[in-house]
């Protein structure tokens, strides 16, 4: 059920002394991701072609692929790059957090905060993640198994705090959790609600959600 | 209506009916609207006075199946049986039954919705009124009938419903298109039975 990719477990990368060919390779791959997420939030995934990346990245098609495979690869490292920066921020607001419903409005603030103030490339990441190939929809739903855990965490957390019955199904109500939150995306998009409005019908949400399970 | 108008709806027709079959069968990204006016047998042109665009023509097709399937459940309604979650239940597995005939063109068209470059006439995804009012009608009878609280929001409850069913559809996008309606269903049925063990009136 995932619409962005995650991948937090990369491992601490040894620091090492870059050669200069290296610094000017990550140079190269950082035009090219700076060029692709502007054309990417202008014109989607499907109307973004490499050619175009190369272009305005001012360097050669062949340049653009000797940093990355392809072009699902090339988004989606944009995509991660993204989750990294809030994903410590969503555990933190989850963690201090004192009940179920202010953990979750606290970690998917952080994420309507976040893609509210881009909404293009979210729009972007939402299109894909309906049609993407199968290899890339295993990515992603492999690396959404950390957001899926957070809200784990919550759950279990009220379970043990006694908030929640003990005999919940946690998946089942993470899954139903996570669904209203995407799906609230659409006001932002069509209507747009402002984070605080996302939020205010997200709590809500999460009253009708919890109300049979409330201890 | 005159014969202008009458041809011009014909040729409307003639595209809706020719652009779900492509966007269905060919793939939406791959059909151009020149394939789509080849299918139709009409002239690019007459695409074009008709819809302003691809995502256009997508979204008419869309809201032409609805039709279908809204006169039919005009006609399943008033004989569906069982308590408010069991119409809930059947209402939604109808819907999924529907939509999985023709599922790569579903997922197209949620794809389009979103993208960031679509023009404009494109018909958000999840913004459908009649299934909104199919649903608060079964609630409100629900509540009726003491099945559900009467103190409750019926259209927050609609949102959330729809929000789980809308994206359970994700189910089949991540099988590749290639996934039975009954899967999604089944999990429906389980979302919409922890909803409404909330509703019950104590």
């Amino acid at each position: 059920m995932s619409f962005v990719s995650v991948n937090i477990e990369q491992g601490a990368e040894t620091p090492v002394k870059l050669t200069r060919r290296a610094l000017a390779k990550q140079r190269t791959r950082e035009r090219v991701l700076a060029a692709a997420r502007r054309l990417f939030s202008e014109r989607g995934y499907e109307g973004a072609t490499i050619r175009d990346i190369a272009q305005a990245a001012g360097m050669s098609t062949g340049a653009v692929f000797a940093s990355f495979a392809d072009k699902s690869e090339l988004f989606e490292e944009i995509l991660t790059a993204d989750y990294e920066v809030i994903y410590a921020q969503m555990t933190q607001a989850a963690r201090t957090a004192k009940t179920v419903d202010e953990a979750l409005l606290g970690l998917f603030g952080v994420a309507y905060s976040f893609h509210v103030e881009q909404l293009p490339l979210l729009r972007a990441s939402i299109s894909v993640s309906w049609t993407r190939s199968e290899a890339a929809e295993r990515r992603a739903r492999n690396d959404l198994k950390h957001i899926f855990k957070l809200i784990g965490v919550a759950l279990q957390r009220a379970v043990d705090e006694g908030q929640l019955k003990k005999d919940i199904d946690a998946k089942l109500l993470a899954e139903i959790v996570w669904d209203v939150y995407v799906a609230n995306y659409r006001r932002a998009v069509y209507d747009g609600w402002s984070v605080e409005a996302l939020l205010a019908r997200l709590s809500d949400q999460l009253k009708v959600i919890f109300a049979g399970a409330r201890a | 209506m005159g014969v202008r108008d009458e041809q011009k709806a014909a040729t409307r027709e003639k595209v809706l009916v020719a652009a779900r079959d492509l966007f269905n069968d060919v793939g939406y990204e791959e059909t151009t609207i020149r394939a789509i006016a080849e299918r139709a047998g009409v002239s690019v042109g007459s695409v074009f006075t008709t819809f302003a665009s691809k995502a256009e023509v997508l979204s008419h097709v869309m809201t032409h199946r609805l039709d279908e399937l809204y006169a039919e459940f005009d006609r399943v309604i008033p004989v569906l049986r069982g308590s408010t979650t069991d119409r809930l239940c059947s209402i939604f597995a109808i819907h999924y039954a529907f939509e999985t005939r023709r599922v790569k063109l579903f997922l197209a068209h949620i794809a389009a919705s979103y993208n960031p470059s679509n023009e404009a006439g494109v018909t958000p995804y999840g913004r459908n009124p009649r299934l909104s009012q199919m649903l608060v009608d079964v609630l409100a009878e629900g509540v009726r009938k003491g099945e559900v609280r009467a103190d409750l929001d019926l259209n927050l409850l609609v949102d959330t419903l729809k929000a789980a069913y809308a994206w359970n559809y994700r189910m089949a996008a991540a099988a590749g298109g290639d996934l039975p309606a009954a899967e999604m269903s089944a999990a429906m049925d389980r979302q919409i039975a922890v909803i409404a063990e909330g509703w019950k009136p104590r």
